[in-house]
This record gives C-alpha cells, structure tokens and sequence, in this order.
C-alpha cells in the first residue's frame, strides 16, 4: 500500500493528504477520473489535430516552396529567353533556378508504350533524386525516368528507351514524389535540353526555395525586375495557399483545444467540489489539528497536496489512455507512424499534463483557504 | 507564578444586535502540577473559559498570562505555535483523526514541524498510559476509553505546561473514567497543570481544587 511509503516528517502534508485521499477512495477516484477524462480530451483533440495538420504539411509537400514561372502566353510571348533565366537568376539571388523544355511523346521499351510528359532538363539534381541509378548534376546524355513510367514499362537502369523515335540509355529512376505538384515528375521522362524542342528557349523554370518566405521573396523579386517594363513571364507561385491552409489548420487546433478545455473546466469544478465537500466533513478534523498546534500555511499545504494528487493521479492516467487512443488511430487509420511520433504531439501531452495538475490545484485553493482560515473554536463547537 | 492565569477576563459575543455576555470580569490563577476542576450548568460560560485558557479565543476585555507574560492579543501564527509548544487538548469526543495509527495521533501535534520524528516519545507515552500494544491501531479498532487515553498520549507529546479537558469522562463509563481520571492525575505529579471542565461529580474526586461557575462569574 502507499501508505508505507510516503515519509511523515520529510513530506507531512504528502503523509496526511494520501490517508485523507485513501479514506474516501471511490470519491477520491471519481474526481481524478473527471481530470482524466478533460486530459484526454485535451491531449487526444490537441494530437488529432496536430496529425490532421502534420499530415496535410505532408502531403502538400515543398509544393509551397516552389516558384513556377512560364512565358506570358496572354502577351503572346511562347518561350523563355536564355536571357530571360539570367535575369530571373540575377534576380532570386542564390535560390536554385532550373530551366526546362516540356514536351510530349511516346516511351517504347520491350514492346510496350505509353506516352508521357517529356521534359529537357540541364541541371536535374538541383530538383530530383534518383530511387535508384543516379541523377546527374548537368545532363548530358541518358533518360531519367518517373517512377509510374518505369513501373508501367518495366524499365530498370541501364535499359534502352525509345523516346519519340529517338533511343536513349536509362541512367537513373527518379524517386517517386508523393506530394501534390502541378509538375509532378512521375509520369515524365527527362531528357537532356537539347533533346528536346528546338534546341532555343525554355517553357518552364522551376526555383527550389527553402522556405514560403524564400519562395515568396523569390516571386516579388521576378515580378519586380524582370516583368518590370513588359510582362514577359508568368509566375506561378502556392507559399500564400499553403499559409492558408497552415492558418486554418492552427483555428482547427486551437477549437479542438477549446472543446478538450472545456471538458477539463467542468473536471476543475468536480474537484472543487470534492475538496469541498471533503473538507466541510472534516470540519472538526481541521479544528483539532489547528488546536494542537498545527499552522495555517500547513493545513492549507495539506489541502492544496490533496487536490494535486487527485490531479497528477488523474492526469497521468489521462496521458496514458490518449496515448493508447493515438495508438488506436495508427491501427485504424491510415496515419504515417513518424506523424504520430512526431515530437509536438508529446508536447501536447506534457500541455494537457500540466493544465489537468494546474486546473486541480487551482481548484484546491478555495476549499483549502476556507478550511485553514476557519477558527478552531467554530470548528470544534458541536 | 501561576502556570496560567486570566485577568479579570471579559468575553461578549454579538449574536445579531444582541450581545451576550458570556464570561464577566473572571479571575482565575492555576499552579503548577494543580488539578483544577470546573463545574457548571450548560451555557455558564465554561467553553468560553476553555478557549480563551487554550489561546482559541481571545477575551473581549482582560487578560490571559502564562508564566507571568501576557498572551492575550497574540497574533494567529504566535497562539497557534504557542498551543503546540505549552497546552495539551483532551476532548469529550476524544478527536482522533480516524486515517491515523494510535502513534501517529499521538505524534501529530509534531508532524508539521521540523527535527526528528516524535515516533519514539509517542510510543512511550503510549505505552506509560497502557496502550504498548495497540500502537499500531486505527482509531475504529480502539475502545472510547483506550481514544481517551491516546488523545491524552497526543496532549502531551509537546511536554506542555497545561492540559485542558473539556468533558474527559463524558462519554465514558464510571469505571474506564476512573481510569482516565487517574491518567490525568498522574501527569499533574511530573508539574503539569491539567484543568478540567465537566458536569461529573466524580472528576472533582481527583481535583485539587473545584470552582463553579454561574453566568459568567464564580459562584
């Protein structure tokens, strides 16, 4: 039993408040269950949340990091300068910048075919990684292949494709890139520049930024110098979309927290509640230990313990069960196992933690001034 | 020296516009090792006597004096720590805290203070009224005469210069009051002062000195 072990003159107030908690266990039980419950609507509704928003980061992927600029079709411009590109690199500074033509064929390989978006790319590492083979750094010569292409054909590094009438060796399969994207590189093949088109001019440069912001900055300064006297490109650019998203996934958050914050309001108010009627009873307790010689501060502390047990008891239980409910929405639900162990869900154990101890303390106040401050004569008179 | 003294002490209370006098100018001077037995009619001022006696209440006019200094206008912090050190509390209703063993009843005046544990002293206070083998009892498994004798047990842990008894045989009967009655004599023979308030004749039997009172005042 616990009993034995909490030490009575190292922890006096720990040593009375557990006697006075196990006295009265199933009321002592139910209230730390009301902490446990609002524990677990915090931490549960806070990690819902946080997966949903994890998950959705996820899926869009670097698509707001992107920077999609295309020749102004509307001005009746078609392609994009070689010096176009400079501009637009003098423009973002450091911020990679890939320039390629697009086009479209037919894929032969093995007696197969299937006809896909053919890009001419020069500097295919600054955006791609290959699954398997190698992405080079200026390319020359060789295929890369999207992932969906060469799973349809069947094609594996060191093959031989016909593109378009043309034969080329395969020197790399491109990773497979699970996010959204307007350009997404799975149905392509890529080749060198000058296998496509002809042979002047880019329909596309694509710029890598690191970050929104970068992408952002990176469009205003396109904008700002190269569109400057004529409209000469289109810029397409997600990192303001995306912003959106990520701002209407925190009011998601911050509402499923309101709601667990609620629960764990009206589980504060059940303490509050315990602890008063628990101290109302032992009225006469609390006056002979006041007449012995006990201090005010010390039947306070003792209160105030009583009403934190309750709730670190309760609390504890509640990160416990929330975290066997994520355990469930793994099993259940298709749900990555890095999102779930993704370090800020902790963080909104350790938050719902700490408000169901902090709400329970709280509560512990009022009875625990009432009782210590309530003159032992009063108390004692019958 | 009186152990504890009161000095023409007063006490009104104001029950909703019309003020009661409980106690009227009272004198009162107890010795050391005196046993002191106060009787009177229900409403005569006895509890009011006690209270002020144990530092729970301060009179309205007048004084309280242990060991030649005034304790009368004590802050809450200094009665309560006084209360621990100087005055035992023995009540009719014997006031155990029923989650405690018997030693620790008996240790809890000194639980909330610092230094090393009263386990040992409680023990032998224990076993000098009778009860070294129900040490590690709960209040519910003890008869009302062995409560009685760990709350005395309890009242002197402190070794306190004063024991007040409100009632100590009311809830007993004649013989296991006896019994206690004897208790408490014995402790006045190591200079404690023990003062009683009882309507039980028998109680006087073992007083040094019996007053009455009436209204108020002594009669």
């Amino acid at each position: 039993m616990i009993r034995q072990y909490v030490d009575a003159t190292r922890f006096p107030a720990v040593f009375m408040a557990v006697r006075n908690l196990s006295r009265s266990r199933l009321r002592s039980g139910l209230a730390g269950l009301g902490i446990l419950i609002g524990v677990v609507a915090i931490a549960s509704l806070g990690m819902f949340g946080n997966v949903l928003s994890l998950g959705a980061d996820d899926a869009l992927g670097d698509i707001g990091n992107q920077v999609i600029v295309t020749p102004n079709a509307d001005g009746g411009i078609d392609t994009i300068e070689e010096s176009t590109v400079t501009d637009i690199r003098r423009a973002i500074g450091d911020t990679p910048a890939v320039p390629l033509r697009t086009g479209g064929g037919l894929v032969e390989y093995g007696g197969a075919s299937t006809a896909t978006t053919i890009y001419g790319i020069a500097e295919p590492a600054a955006v791609y990684t290959a699954a398997d083979g190698r992405v080079p750094e200026r390319h020359r010569q060789g295929a890369l292949v999207g992932a969906s292409v060469a799973e349809q054909l069947d094609v594996r590094v060191g093959a031989t494709i016909t593109v378009d009438g043309q034969t080329h060796r395969v020197v790399g399969i491109l990773e497979e890139v699970e996010s959204f994207s307007p350009f997404s590189p799975n149905d392509a093949v890529m080749l060198p520049e000058d296998a496509v088109g002809d042979g002047s001019g880019y329909d596309q440069v694509t710029i890598e930024a690191n970050s929104g912001e970068e992408a952002a900055a990176a469009a205003a300064a396109i904008e700002a110098t190269v569109n400057d006297r004529e409209e000469r490109v289109d810029i397409f650019e997600l990192s303001s979309i995306t912003d959106e998203i990520g701002s209407f996934f925190s009011l998601l958050n911050s509402f499923l927290l309101g709601l667990g914050g609620i629960s764990l309001l009206v589980a504060g108010v059940s303490i509050l509640n315990v602890m008063l009627m628990s101290t109302v009873e032992r009225r006469e307790e609390i006056g002979v230990l006041r007449a012995v010689g006990v201090e005010k501060r010390d039947v306070m502390r003792m209160i105030l313990v009583e009403a934190a047990l309750l709730g670190v008891i309760g609390a504890a239980g509640g990160v416990v069960v929330s975290v066997g409910l994520v355990g469930l929405l793994y099993l259940f639900a298709p749900v990555d196992l890095w999102i779930l162990l993704h370090p800020t869900n902790v963080l909104y154990l350790l938050l719902a933690f700490t408000i169901g101890v902090a709400i329970s303390v709280i509560s512990g106040l009022y009875p625990a001034w009432n009782a210590a401050n309530e003159r032992p004569v009063d108390a004692l008179r019958s | 020296m009186p152990a504890i003294e009161l000095r023409a002490a007063t006490k009104r209370y104001d029950t909703g516009g019309e003020v009661v006098e409980a106690l009227s100018g009272v004198d009162l001077a107890v010795e050391r090792g005196e046993f002191v037995s106060i009787i009177g009619p229900s409403g005569s001022g006895k509890s009011t006597l006690l209270n002020l006696l144990g530092l729970l209440d301060s009179p309205t006019t007048g004084g309280v004096w242990i060991d030649d200094s005034n304790v009368t206008d004590l802050t809450d912090e200094e009665a309560t720590l006084l209360r621990r050190e100087q005055v035992g509390f023995v009540f009719q209703d014997f006031y155990l805290l029923p989650t405690l063993t018997a030693v620790e009843n008996v240790t809890v005046p000194t639980v909330f203070t610092q230094g090393p544990p009263a386990t040992d002293r409680a023990k032998s206070l224990l076993s000098r009224v009778g009860l070294a083998d129900r040490l590690s009892h709960l209040p519910t498994e003890l008869s009302g005469g062995q409560k009685q004798r760990v709350a005395i047990a309890r009242s002197l842990i402190n070794n306190p210069q004063i024991v007040l008894a409100d009632e100590p045989t009311g809830n007993l009967d004649r013989e296991i009051g006896t019994s206690i009655l004897d208790e408490l004599r014995r402790i006045t023979d190591n200079g404690v002062s023990v003062i009683a308030v009882t309507h039980d004749e028998l109680v006087n039997e073992y007083a040094d000195r019996v007053v009455e009172l009436v209204d108020g005042v002594w009669q």
